[in-house]
């Protein structure tokens, strides 16, 4: 188990270094700079001039983000600032560093990513339940119709769907703010029902299985009713394993949030990524783009333990080897 | 006396017979194949131009002129949904067209070689998989322009992994089967097996990942459009349409409830579609 955990760390850093490599890359080849884009027009200071940043202190700038240094050592200095939680400063908001913005926009997405997902699982469970007892009953093919609607269409396009339904037509919840609760339904609701579907329908197939299998005959045999059998003892096994689905579902959710972010105007770290990358401000990308591609490798690897965790056969496979 | 005649039941009939009795996939097949004749009829049967602006008749409600009225430059939404099909259409094929042939190249030849080459390049596979896609996207798309062909890359980069990784699967499953033992035995080399054996077994997983795969690329294609990063305006693409629909959602509401709708619908016929597929070649389900 060590030392599986170690082989997953070791190919997690170096896939991190891979994307931060890349995305270093990708970023430094797109055209235009930000000191460029906002203060100099072919290599004269014109913009500059007008501003009144004189040669010096853009000479100044330069030095201070270590833009003349070669790239490998402009590139190690994002690494390591993030590795080690010390950033650089923003180029569009000067004097800021990016652990600020990041401090404060990233806690707000996470938030909103926690919350979609304890909505989706709490819709969730009481749909494959009810599709589960009923199966290939009219309810069934129902909800099932309605789970596959959910897992077809992206997160985005599910909040316009949401906006044009509650608010454009009843005209029952808001749009624009998130300062009260219910400024977070739609939001939260747009990144839920995407998950509902994939949810709803793995745990209506887990919990089929477990009622045809002997255990549950076994309790029905003994006087139990169906829901008996669900609720007390097939659910019991079909929960767990329904963390696997969550964990990676969680993942995509981190970029389904920059989108919803964009269309509610929230101020998560979407929001300052798409930003970012509009204006070429090199130390907000890397060090968001960073962040992100470490959430994501945590859930992959985070998945990958609960799978031997949560399964008795792998974890008794894993003890012996 | 004449033989009885058996009518004569190849592979393709018994698969048209499973995939015909699903009522959703049919329809989601017929419509898939509508919205392609649309998206390649799109300026034939678009009622109007796409960026013909007309000030004369800006946001006009839906109406027998303009069936899905019109926007704030008068331009006709329905020649504009015409044309954003036709953008999505160009992406969701092209980029999963990217997506197939890496995908088949590098899965292939991973699964059939094995040992080092197979670990090598699924390495390559387990580090692109981690990438953020969507994020990536739109560096990629930052840095190479929004270019119809900066935006297929910038869609294809990272999605075609997943179509390695189930060829990988499907190879190493049908390498090991008899009937390989058998073409190896008699002298075929390693292209032919994988070309007259390992390909047309392992097509059923591909051909339902590549439907699954154009609407999975649309909605990149129009995520991106949405964030101002797609193609350049006046190219009309739903992502546009749905950011533009938005700013002035109170006052014209149906300039973002067609989009999105059409939109929606769109993404649904190519997943009943595809589930049909998944079912029709679903080998479990086949006796």
């Amino acid at each position: 188990m060590v030392r599986f955990l170690a082989r997953r760390l070791a190919y997690m850093f170096i896939a991190f270094l891979c994307i931060s490599l890349v995305t270093f890359m990708l970023m430094k080849m797109a055209p235009g700079s930000f000191f460029n884009a906002n203060f100099q027009v072919n290599g004269v200071s014109a913009v500059a001039g007008s501003y009144g940043v004189s040669p010096q202190v853009m000479d100044a700038l330069i030095k201070y983000y270590h833009l003349n240094d070669p790239w490998y050592v402009q590139w190690w200095y994002y690494v390591h600032g993030f590795l080690t939680w010390h950033m650089g400063t923003s180029f569009e908001y000067p004097g800021t560093r990016t652990v600020t913005i990041i401090d404060t926009a990233f806690p707000f997405s996470v938030r909103l990513a926690l919350m979609a997902v304890a909505t989706g699982v709490i819709i969730a469970i009481p749909i494959g339940v009810t599709a589960a007892m009923r199966e290939n009953g009219w309810m069934d093919v129902g909800l099932m119709f309605f789970a596959m609607l959910g897992t077809s269409l992206p997160a985005y396009l599910v909040a316009v769907l949401l906006i044009v339904l509650f608010a454009l037509w009843l005209h029952l919840l808001p749009v624009i703010g998130f300062t009260h609760p219910q400024d977070f339904i739609l939001p939260v609701l747009s990144l839920a029902l995407p998950m509902v579907g994939a949810l709803s329908r793995y745990l209506r197939n887990s919990l089929i299985d477990s009622l045809h299998s002997e255990y549950v005959t076994g309790v029905i045999a003994k006087g139990g009713s169906l829901s008996r059998a669900v609720w007390r003892h097939a659910l019991r096994n079909s929960l767990l394993p329904m963390i696997t689905v969550v964990g990676p579902q969680l993942a995509g959710l981190m970029t389904g949030t920059v989108f919803i972010e964009e269309i509610f105007d929230l101020p998560g770290l979407g929001h300052y990524f798409v930003g970012a990358a509009n204006v070429r401000d090199y130390p907000l990308i890397m060090d968001s783009a960073l962040l992100y591609a470490t959430v994501i490798l945590a859930m992959n690897l985070l998945v990958d333990l609960t799978y031997g965790l949560f399964d008795p056969r792998i974890r008794r496979a894993g003890d012996l080897g | 006396m004449s033989m009885p005649t058996l009518k004569k039941r190849t592979m393709a009939t018994l698969m048209w017979g499973r995939f015909r009795r699903n009522r959703a996939a049919v329809l989601g097949g017929a419509f898939v194949l509508f919205l392609i004749l649309c998206a390649i009829l799109a300026p034939v049967i678009a009622p109007y131009s796409y960026m013909q602006s007309n000030f004369l008749a800006t946001y006009q409600s839906p109406s027998w002129q303009h069936w899905f009225g019109t926007d704030e430059l008068g331009r006709d939404m329905l020649s504009r949904l015409l044309f954003s099909l036709r953008t999505a259409s160009l992406i969701g094929f092209g980029a999963e067209a990217v997506e197939l042939t890496l995908g088949l190249l590098v899965g292939a030849i991973a699964g059939y070689l094995g040992g080092a080459a197979d670990t090598i390049l699924m390495r390559v596979v387990d580090v692109v998989y981690g990438f953020p896609s969507l994020l990536f996207a739109i560096i990629l798309v930052v840095m190479l322009g929004h270019s119809l062909f900066a935006i297929l890359i910038a869609v294809a980069a990272t999605s075609w992994v997943t179509m390695a990784r189930i060829v990988r699967s499907q190879v190493i499953v049908v390498k090991q089967s008899d009937y390989i033992a058998a073409a190896r035995g008699m002298g075929a080399n390693w292209w032919q097996i994988l070309r007259r054996y390992v390909l047309p077994n392992s097509l059923g997983p591909i051909a339902v990942t590549v439907t699954f795969g154009i609407p999975a690329n649309m909605m990149v294609e129009s995520a991106l459009s949405l964030l101002g990063l797609g193609v350049q305006p006046p190219t009309p693409s739903w992502g546009a349409l749905i950011a533009n629909g938005e700013q002035a959602m109170f006052s014209f509401p149906y300039l973002l409830a067609f989009p999105a709708v059409t939109f929606a619908m769109t993404l649904l016929a190519f997943t009943f579609f595809g589930d049909g597929l998944r079912n029709v070649f679903d080998s479990k389900s086949m006796h």
